[in-house]
């Protein structure tokens, strides 16, 4: 018997006398307090986790506004799946040199304050610069994690990430620091017009 | 240093608390603070349904662990990942050693994982000539000063920014008074270099969704994802206890876990992983390997009452709010898993002989089950371990002598009433000090007077 048919057949053995407990049904996120409207409780989350927030009414000035941001990079690595009008006017760096990321993200979880990124937008420009810009349309803002990935199971990458906050430790002495490997400044670009 | 069972555990206890009274204010700040942040973020939640919702579906997966394995294994090779399934410690170990020797692994990334810890992975790697470097800060600290992690969440709280200083200063070259952003800075930079060159990343997994295939992990660092996304392997090593039926269950037990461990709303990253890179992905590992481990699991499954431990999420929150715990931190406990959960899951799968006499480490005040996500009856548990501990003969003679004696008086009246007038003309300094069971507990304590009158005589008499 092989080593796997051996472990199945002990977890069987295990539990062959034990009344088996039904699945509870879906994970509706009770809540003791009402939910913000899902693109208000997305920004209350992402600040509060150390992020920024930007808003913008259309791609348009969305591109404006990337412009006036970049002026203190000097290069970035942008995802394969960000849009041209969405791309800054810099060099290309390499994800391990740019100062800057440039990411566009599949959607957005409200319920925790998440950025939904797809694998198929590169995950070293993502997770390698020390400041990561992330667009996204408010229309792909989901109310709840569950509706998420219920979503995200039809079509599913290698790996998805759920960036919620810039990287951060309190492993020494419970101090509070950010950036430690991953990116340590996280801003969000909510577009709310436009594709 | 590693860890050596928890044979030993009164003794290390002692130490600690004895030579080195800083760990316990260190543990104490830090669970306190784990523990107000997880009392503020479970108020912001119906957190009694999150928590029979969680427990109904760990409860349930473990009744159906064959099915969702078997579920979970088709799924991960459809999505082009290697599935290996692991009995012991060895297997594991072998099966990593295989992945190391194929590819040529000379270096490997390692996410947090306290399933590594308790395969002892590190070890083993290094013995086959691998460079292994830890990449959570906290485990990246704890692996320069040669320790194991003394909690679950935080491996390293039972240090100060002190302490870290000298460290850093030692290993880094940072200055002696640098501040924990400058201490971050100098590990981001030895850790990106070791991120870029490592040739295999190896990471736990906080739940496996059979329906989808998919590694869920939860951290704040990106350590994890980037040891799942930059070297060209990676191996996660899922216990498999860590099923889970649905993707969309994960996002229950996602948050639950964060909200119970650091009182989040969500880690500040989550990896879902499902294999390795598709050919329209311009990176990520050409080879994913999930371990499935048993490794005592399926012993601790068989266990009609001590089978609900295994719901655990690995959150903290029953060390957090334990006041055994806080006392020593995790190291007394001899091996990765400390505190109540600890010693209710060590009797499963080291033995029960093995984990004596972790069970005893409590006083079964029950704090650790009113934190509990998923409902672990921890103090029922202790009880249940204590029983066999006595019915094996596992537990001092002096102490079954001293109940069966009790036992013998307690059933007759006029026996009890002599022994306690024998009792009562006694020093209760020194009968308490003679008594077998009372010995250990007398010598921290002072005792009351003992009353001229028994109980019964005044009860008699009538008490006002």
């Amino acid at each position: 018997m092989s080593v796997r048919d051996r472990m199945l057949e002990r977890v069987r053995e295990a539990v062959r006398d034990r009344e088996a407990a039904e699945h509870p049904g879906a994970f509706e996120g009770w809540r003791s307090t009402a939910a913000l409207h899902p693109v208000d409780g997305l920004v209350q989350l992402l600040e509060a986790a150390g992020g920024e927030v930007v808003r913008q009414p259309d791609v348009a000035a969305a591109t404006a506004w990337l412009a006036s941001f970049c002026v203190d990079f000097e290069s970035s690595a942008v995802g394969e799946t960000v849009p041209d009008a969405l791309r800054p006017p810099l060099p290309l760096g390499a994800p391990d040199t740019a100062p800057l990321g440039v990411s566009r993200a599949r959607g957005a979880v409200a319920e925790t304050g998440s950025l939904i990124l797809d694998a198929r937008d590169g995950r070293r420009a993502q997770l390698l610069v020390p400041t990561h810009v992330v667009f996204v349309h408010t229309r792909g803002v989901y109310a709840t994690l569950r509706e998420a990935l219920i979503d995200l199971a039809d079509d599913l990458p290698s790996a998805i990430g759920f960036h919620s906050g810039p990287s951060k430790s309190a492993d020494i002495g419970q101090i509070l620091v950010k950036g430690v490997h991953g990116p340590g400044r996280l801003v969000a670009v909510l577009i709310d017009g436009g594709d | 240093m590693s860890f050596t069972g928890p044979g030993n555990y009164r003794q290390e206890a002692a130490k600690t608390i004895r030579d080195k009274p800083e760990v316990r204010t260190s543990i104490t700040a830090a669970t306190r603070t784990f523990d107000a942040h997880r009392v503020q973020a479970w108020g912001q939640i119906d957190a009694d349904r999150w928590r029979d919702w969680a427990r109904d579906v760990k409860s349930h997966v473990l009744g159906h662990l064959d099915e969702y394995l078997e579920q979970a294994e088709e799924r991960l090779t459809a999505n082009g990942a290697q599935v290996h399934w692991a009995e012991t410690a060895a297997d594991a170990l072998a099966i990593l050693g295989d992945i190391v020797r194929e590819h040529g692994v000379e270096s490997a990334v390692k996410a947090k994982s306290m399933l590594s810890e308790e395969l002892g992975v590190n070890r083993h790697l290094e013995s086959l000539g691998v460079h292994v470097r830890e990449t959570d800060l906290g485990e990246y600290i704890i692996q320069l000063l040669d320790q194991p992690p003394s909690h679950i969440v935080g491996p390293a709280i039972h240090l100060s920014v002190d302490d870290c200083r000298r460290l850093f200063h030692e290993k880094l070259g940072t200055p002696l008074d640098a501040e924990p952003d400058e201490l971050a800075g100098a590990a981001r930079d030895a850790l990106r270099a070791e991120f870029l060159a490592a040739d295999l990343g190896i990471s736990g997994g906080n739940f496996l969704a059979a329906d989808t295939g998919t590694v869920a992990l939860i951290e704040n660092e990106g350590n994890i994802r980037l040891s799942t996304s930059l070297p060209r392997v990676h191996v996660a090593l899922v216990g498999i206890e860590k099923l889970v039926p649905k993707l969309e269950d994960v996002s229950g037990l996602l948050q639950l876990t964060a909200r119970s461990a650091t009182g989040q709303p969500i880690g500040n990253f989550v990896s879902l992983i499902q294999g390795p890179r598709k050919s329209d992905e311009v990176d990520g590992p050409d080879e994913v390997h999930v371990v499935l481990v048993d490794n005592g699991r399926t012993k601790l499954l068989a266990d009609d009452v001590a089978w609900e431990a295994l719901r655990c999420v690995r959150c903290g929150a029953c060390l957090n709010i334990c006041p055994v715990y806080r006392q020593t931190g995790g190291h007394a406990y001899g091996w990765p898993y400390s505190g109540p959960i600890g010693a209710i899951i060590a009797p499963g799968m080291l033995g029960l002989e093995e984990a004596m006499p972790l069970p005893f480490a409590s006083s079964l005040c029950g704090a650790c089950t009113d934190v509990c996500p998923v409902r672990i009856p921890i103090p029922e548990l202790l009880v249940h371990w204590r029983e066999k501990a006595a019915e094996q003969g596992l537990t001092p003679p002096t102490e079954t002598l001293g109940l069966k004696a009790y036992a013998k008086l307690a059933q007759s009246p006029e026996l009890f009433a002599a022994a306690g007038s024998v009792l009562r003309r006694m020093p209760l300094e020194l009968g308490g000090r003679a008594l077998p069971v009372l010995g250990g507990w007398m010598q921290e304590r002072s005792a009351p007077k003992s009353s001229k009158k028994s109980f019964l005589r005044m009860w008699k008499e009538g008490i006002e």
